[in-house]
């Protein structure tokens, strides 16, 4: 079955989110709400969907990936338009979590729809035997439960939960949808309350903060324990709450106290403390409300970041904890559960009483415990999931823990008797399951992750900045290490390495691909050691490493074999500019690409103008005549604009139209792979470009452009210095219009541009500023 | 018997050729700050240190401070100088008008400080530390102790002190013991032995007010829970009178290798009466601030005894007939030759000449800075200023109390034999000179603060304030024929000085011991390229002034002559020390504890 067309009803958060997501998808998609009451005669009736489809456009993370995807959302009311289900093969139910209205709602798609398409809710508390009870057989054959996380584009978790009566062709074809169109991480659940992430989840929730009210710990206190150490976001429990919004908490505690078993450890965990109830009446429900645990303070025109005092309930300013525990531990997370002050009990109390539960929940929610750390990574974001918390600990220790803590050792953990629950046998990872035996940690087909590789052997060669790791069929796979992948001199050398052993092409190595499994792609070059060296006047040093970079980058341009760059989240600056020299781009949907030098003052040095020119002057779109495509090129570039999807990077052409895009960030190395392969059979490196500019009389016009700019107000006098340098690259410098210019002049224009302007004090202010408070400053 | 002239044509040409002495007067409130009003000033000051103090700094060396029933005697005539020297308003000299002071710039009473430092380190002691207690005051505390004490501060006759120091905590004052419990009238209690506590008691002044730093009840541990408070030795009565005796008395004072006229005192607090001086628990904070104005001082120190120390060897081996040249007699008519035509002599008295000016200037620029860093009215530049004596600050009181000492050394060696006894006067100027490598952080701690502190806040950025200065400057001096002699050699010790940074810096940053391994060789290479800095400018300026026929022509070739000895023989010592840097912390650590 083909998912060609798919309609979602309730056009809430959820569902226009869901209808928006699957659009990016490039899947036309209906979305329909009911009419409202007491509409007059004339009005929208679908006023509900067509006004969620508008706060879509403007929401902010957007959930569209471009804007143009809006074109695909079509949307209805459930009086008038039901018939246009009839065309959809995959229909999503995301209407309020009410059993009766969406009984009634399925009564009425069930005769309209088409036959064998399949019917998802995405309710989060209601089971699904509850949901198809009453409805026809063939209904119940066609129906499961998709469970996204808000928002649907973001969050990569989708749980799948199956009746015993769902068609398994149909469950199949839609997980296949979810994971490879949707790109989610597709996570089979049982049909038990809360599914596996909120199951856990909420019970994590409470116990974190039942202990900062019985240890005593502040919130910053408490979110600095149960955060960043334990590779959970920096928000931490308070901080999630106040993100999610306070008042959500009652309402999962109240569906899962009223599903969740006799005897379940939640019910014994649930607490209601006054101090959050009192929060919640008073309208403090976190940051869509009047103030969380957390608020900024505004009186008195300043910002002043405060806290509630969890014992006096009055806002105070808030602190930056620095607990002993977290000192004396340091990365070591059995150390920071052993340390006897009452941080350490936190941690303590916390971790054995979170992962306890966890344990104890397979084989009740889940088939293996690969499913539950999966949940918790891509829809909580931990970094490790419950399982693998209780490998860093030691299974034996961790049941030791539950001793001390008074807290029954789940079975699965005595199974383990302190073996781990994931180790590696033969170059793969393996997974203990139930019957306490080991298993592979499957791999769907099209899915190369260069963790396996790497868990696999060794690199074939390694720097303090890069590795490169042979990924199969004579492809190499060039990895940054360096801190947040920054790049540097080590980079360079690297791919200096790589080059040399790839050689021709026609040996062992036939092709190179970028990537790595980071949050962030690269942000750019290593701008504190750049500043350091700015700062003590390191002139031809940094005048070294601009053309190391450009050397670099146009090497593996030429070289003889294909390179693919396969970026996912951030590629800023250099970082972006590799990916311009790359024979092709492979690009996860969520990557974020941008030439943000101006935001440090200065202009791109390692190719990026002369690429990103070079593409635009390609465009037969544009009018005839040099300055169309410099224009273009300034645009980008002076404002610094970032792409915030990859579908919109090919717009602003850091993408090429023909680059690929792969929606889940699982498969991005191997569809990386397969077109590296694809093109090195045959591969011929492209030619040099040679550029026709204007010169002097191009750079003109330009300079007035920015002085107009500048005196509307919305270009600051840096500004103003580096557009200037950028637009007598982009121009040619002294370029004649008759004499064609080649890439080595513009790449010498970028390095004397780049160099006049680390001289400038005002850049070093942006650059000091950047590394300072990760913001740039507009001097 | 020593001799001293203040060095006033050379103090004059670094204010004009260097510092730009004229920018002054554009600061406000310094309007009147005029070059004629600076230099008419410091020739009184030259009068006054000449006349007055240095005839009594060898007998008081030779009769010291007594200490009798509690009351410490300073030397014969001290009492009498002191009251000259405040009575002529010099104590005030750069303070602010509203409490009394002249106003003048700091950089005028940096200059006169040299002087008074040459003439009497001892006696210098006092007014220093008045001036430090005045400063200390005037940024934390609050308007009604600023209004009761500044005006006697300022006037001098109330003295100042700073006790920091205890039986158990010197460096590190983290630890210190002395408890401050507050009273219902607002006021403290303070209670502890303080020690090393220089001027604690004498009997210049009719009162002495002590800055203690001290913990209060609920204190935090650490640096972090210490309070700064105001403890006169008499409370001030209605009329600001000296009032009771306050709980707090000099239990003994110390016999010391130097600065012996300088009284240095155990200080026995018994819940004396005292005042919070700025915030509570912000007591380091506010110590700082003086401490890094009493460590410039500290290096001014260091220049007036490198000064003094030199004029004595050169008159000494001016006139001291003994042996022939080596290459035949120059004075046949005289008994013997004096010592002056011996090229390791002219070797030990230019090197002690050329660190001495080249660290005048240095000093005067970062005196010139520091009121920048406090009056520019763009705070872009008093940021930048500020930036750069915070940077300076370790290197002149390290490397100039290094060159002060060395100087010292080297006029005795002139003086051979003589030098070694007591009448000559020289030998004292190696004992006094001793103490300025160890107080106000010993010259390890400031090398530690160079490179632990200065060298990687904000990725660098304290370091631009002098790397950019210079780089530009030899960027173009680099281009002129000229000057190559100069510039070439200072071009390759920056180059050195560059790389060991980036060294230091990547290092230090992954093992801490290689940041302190390398730090006395860091500071004195960076404190070397600094003085080259400051010749290659002075050479410019004297050759500038050679060319146009103005001033006086054998200073100004002396200058010249005196910038090539500096850099060929002097500054290239900047390449043993990146090799010792690049050595790293290995052959330091590497002896086991046990074998020493």
């Amino acid at each position: 079955m083909q998912i060609q067309r798919a309609a979602v009803i309730g056009a809430g958060v959820m569902g226009s989110g869901i209808a928006a997501h699957i659009a990016n998808a490039g899947v036309p998609v209906v979305l329909l709400d009911i009419v409202p009451k007491g509409m007059p005669a004339g009005a929208d009736r679908s006023a509900v969907a067509r006004g969620a489809v508008q706060k879509l456009l403007k929401a902010d993370p957007a959930p569209f990936m471009h804007p143009k995807n809006a074109r695909l959302v079509t949307p209805g009311n459930l009086e008038d338009d039901l018939g246009l289900l009839a065309d959809c093969d995959w229909i999503v139910e995301a209407v309020i979590e009410d059993p009766a209205i969406k009984a009634d709602l399925y009564r009425r798609i069930d005769p309209v729809r088409k036959a064998g398409s399949v019917v998802s809710s995405n309710t989060s508390t209601i089971p699904l035997a509850a949901l198809v009870e009453g409805q026809s057989e063939a209904f119940r054959r066609d129906f499961l439960i998709t469970h996204f996380f808000n928002p649907p584009r973001y969050m990569r978790l989708l749980e799948l939960v199956t009746g015993p009566d769902t068609r398994s062709d149909a469950a199949d074809a839609l997980a296949d949808f979810c994971d490879r169109r949707l790109g989610k991480g597709v996570v089979r659940c049982k049909d038990r309350p809360g599914f596996i992430a909120n199951r856990i989840g909420a019970f994590w929730i409470q116990a974190a903060i039942n202990a900062a009210f019985d240890l005593g710990l502040s919130v910053e206190e408490a979110d600095a324990i149960a955060g960043r150490p334990m590779g959970i976001p920096k928000t931490g429990i308070f901080g999630l709450m106040d993100l999610v919004g306070i008042d959500l908490m009652p309402h999962i505690a109240r569906s899962l106290l009223a599903t969740l078993p006799e005897g379940d450890a939640y019910r014994a965990a649930y607490r209601e403390h006054p101090l959050i109830a009192r929060m919640i009446a008073e309208g403090l429900t976190g940051r869509k409300g009047k103030g969380g645990f957390y608020r900024l303070n505004r009186d008195g025109g300043g910002k002043v970041k405060e806290a509630i005092d969890l014992k006096t309930g009055a806002y105070r300013p808030a602190e930056r904890p620095k607990p002993e525990s977290l000192a004396a531990a340091g990365r070591d997370l059995r150390a920071l559960a052993d340390h006897p002050d009452r941080t350490g009990a936190y941690a303590r109390t916390v971790l054995a009483g979170t992962l306890a539960y966890a344990a104890s929940l397979v084989p009740e929610i889940a088939d293996d415990i690969v499913s539950v750390d999966e949940a918790m990574r891509l829809g909580y974001n931990w970094k490790q999931g419950p399982f693998e918390l209780i490998d860093r600990l030691g299974s034996d220790w961790f049941a030791d823990l539950c001793r001390r803590e008074g807290i029954p050792v789940p079975a699965l953990v005595e199974r383990a008797a302190g073996r781990p629950f994931y180790r590696v046998e033969g170059g793969r990872l393996e997974h203990l399951t139930v019957d306490g035996a080991y298993t592979p940690v499957p791999r769907p087909d099209g899915v190369l992750l260069l963790s396996d590789v790497k868990r696999a052997g060794k690199p074939v060669w390694k720097n303090g900045s890069a590795s490169l790791w042979n990924i199969g069929d004579g492809v190499m796979c060039l990895e940054f290490t360096s801190k947040m992948n920054t790049l540097d001199a080590d980079t360079m050398a690297a791919y200096g390495k790589a080059m040399a052993l790839i050689g021709d092409g026609r040996g062992a190595w036939k092709a190179l691909v970028v990537h790595n499994e980071a949050d962030n792609f690269s942000v750019g070059a290593n701008l504190g050691l750049a500043l350091f060296a700015l700062n003590i006047a390191l002139w031809p040093q940094i005048e070294e490493m601009v053309e190391a970079g450009q050397r670099t980058y146009r090497a593996l341009k030429y070289a003889p074999f294909p390179v693919v760059g396969a970026p996912s989240g951030m590629a800023l600056g250099g970082g972006c500019e590799i990916l311009l020299h790359c024979d092709h781009v492979q690009a996860h949907a969520e990557t974020y690409v941008g030439l943000v030098e101006v935001g440090v003052g200065v202009i791109p040095g390692w190719g990026g103008c002369t690429e990103l020119l070079a593409r635009h002057a390609a465009d037969p779109k544009l009018p005839k005549g040099p300055m169309p495509a410099i224009a273009k090129a300034f645009e980008t570039i002076s404002l610094a604009k970032v792409a915030k999807s990859a579908a919109e990077a090919k717009d602003l052409k850091y993408l090429r139209a023909t680059d690929g895009i792969t929606m889940n960030r699982a498969r991005l190395l191997a569809d990386a792979k397969a077109k590296a392969l694809e093109l090195a059979d045959g591969y011929t490196p492209p030619q040099p470009a040679t550029y026709t500019l204007p010169g002097p009389g191009g750079r003109t016009a330009l300079d007035l452009f920015v002085e107009g700019v500048r005196l509307q107000g919305k270009a600051t006098p840096h500004d103003v210095v580096v557009c200037r340098k950028l637009a007598e690259v982009l121009t040619g410098g002294d370029a004649d219009i008759t004499q064609p210019v080649d890439e080595d002049a513009i790449l010498a224009l970028e390095r004397k541009a780049f160099m006049d302007l680390v001289h400038e004090p005002d850049t070093v202010d942006r650059i000091e500023h950047m590394l300072t408070t990760g913001k740039p400053l507009r001097n | 018997m020593p001799i001293y002239k203040a060095p006033l044509q050379d103090v004059r040409f670094v204010l004009e050729s260097i510092v730009g002495v004229e920018r002054l007067s554009a600061l406000p409130g310094y309007e009147d700050a005029t070059p004629d009003l600076i230099f008419q000033v410091l020739e009184e000051g030259a009068k006054l240190c000449e006349e007055v103090l240095f005839p009594l700094n060898q007998p008081g060396d030779a009769e010291g401070c007594r200490f009798e029933n509690g009351v410490v005697r300073t030397p014969a005539g001290f009492k009498e100088a002191y009251d000259t020297y405040v009575g002529a308003g010099w104590q005030g000299l750069s303070c602010d008008p509203a409490y009394g002071g002249q106003g003048l710039p700091k950089l005028v009473n940096t200059m006169l400080e040299e002087f008074v430092c040459s003439a009497n380190l001892s006696f210098g002691m006092y007014p220093g530390l008045s001036l430090g207690a005045y400063n200390a005051l005037a940024l934390h505390a609050g308007d009604d102790l600023k209004d009761r004490f500044l005006p006697r501060l300022v006037d001098g006759t109330w003295a100042g002190t700073m006790c920091l120091t205890e039986p158990h905590a010197g460096t590190d004052l983290g630890i210190i013991r002395t408890r401050a419990v507050p009273k219902d009238d607002g006021s403290y209690a303070i209670t502890g032995t303080k020690i090393f506590i220089s001027a604690g008691e004498h009997d210049l002044t009719e009162n002495i007010l002590h800055l203690v730093l001290a913990r209060l009840p609920d204190a935090p541990a650490g640096t972090r829970g210490i309070s700064l408070f105001l403890v006169p030795k008499f409370l001030p009565d209605a009329d600001g009178k000296p009032g009771p005796r306050n709980g707090v008395a000099c239990g003994s004072i110390e016999h010391k290798m130097g600065i012996r006229a300088s009284s240095t005192c155990v200080m026995n607090f018994d819940e004396a009466t005292g005042w919070l001086v700025g915030e509570p628990n912000k007591g380091m904070r506010a110590m700082f601030v003086m401490m890094n104005a009493a460590r410039l001082a500290v290096g001014i120190q260091g220049l007036g005894i490198a000064e003094v120390a030199y004029q004595n060897a050169a008159a000494y081996a001016k006139e001291r007939l003994q042996g022939r040249s080596l290459k035949g007699p120059r004075h046949p008519d005289k008994p013997a030759d004096p010592i002056i035509v011996h090229p390791d002599v002219r070797r030990n008295l230019l090197t002690a000449r050329a660190y001495t000016e080249g660290a005048r200037a240095l000093g005067a620029l970062v005196g010139y800075h520091l009121d920048v860093a406090e009056r520019h009215p763009d705070p872009r530049q008093r940021r930048e200023s500020d930036e750069f004596v915070q940077l300076m600050t370790p290197i002149v009181k390290a490397l100039f109390t290094d060159i002060g000492f060395d100087a010292a050394n080297i006029a005795v060696q002139v003086h051979g034999g003589h030098g070694f006894i007591w009448e000559t006067g020289v030998e004292q100027y190696v004992r006094d000179a001793r103490i300025t490598q160890i107080y106000e952080g010993t010259n390890g701690i400031q090398a530690l603060d160079l490179v632990g502190r200065k060298l990687g806040q904000d990725m660098g950025r304290l370091l631009r304030r002098f790397f950019h200065p210079v780089s530009a400057e030899l960027a173009t001096d680099m281009e002129n024929d000229d000057l190559a002699e100069f510039a070439l050699p200072l071009a390759k010790a920056f180059a050195k000085l560059q790389q060991a940074t980036g060294l230091i810096a990547q290092k230090g940053l992954k093992d801490p011991e290689e940041a302190g391994a390398a730090a006395t060789d860091y500071l004195r290479l960076f404190g070397l390229v600094a003085l080259g800095w400051m010749w290659l400018r002075m050479v410019k300026a004297a050759r500038a002034r050679l060319a146009s026929g103005e001033g006086d022509a054998a200073f100004l070739e002396a200058k010249v002559k005196t910038a090539r000895f500096y850099m060929a023989k002097l500054l290239p010592q900047t390449g043993a020390l990146f090799i010792t840097i690049a050595a790293g912390a290995g052959p330091l650590m590497e002896l086991e504890d046990t074998a020493f």
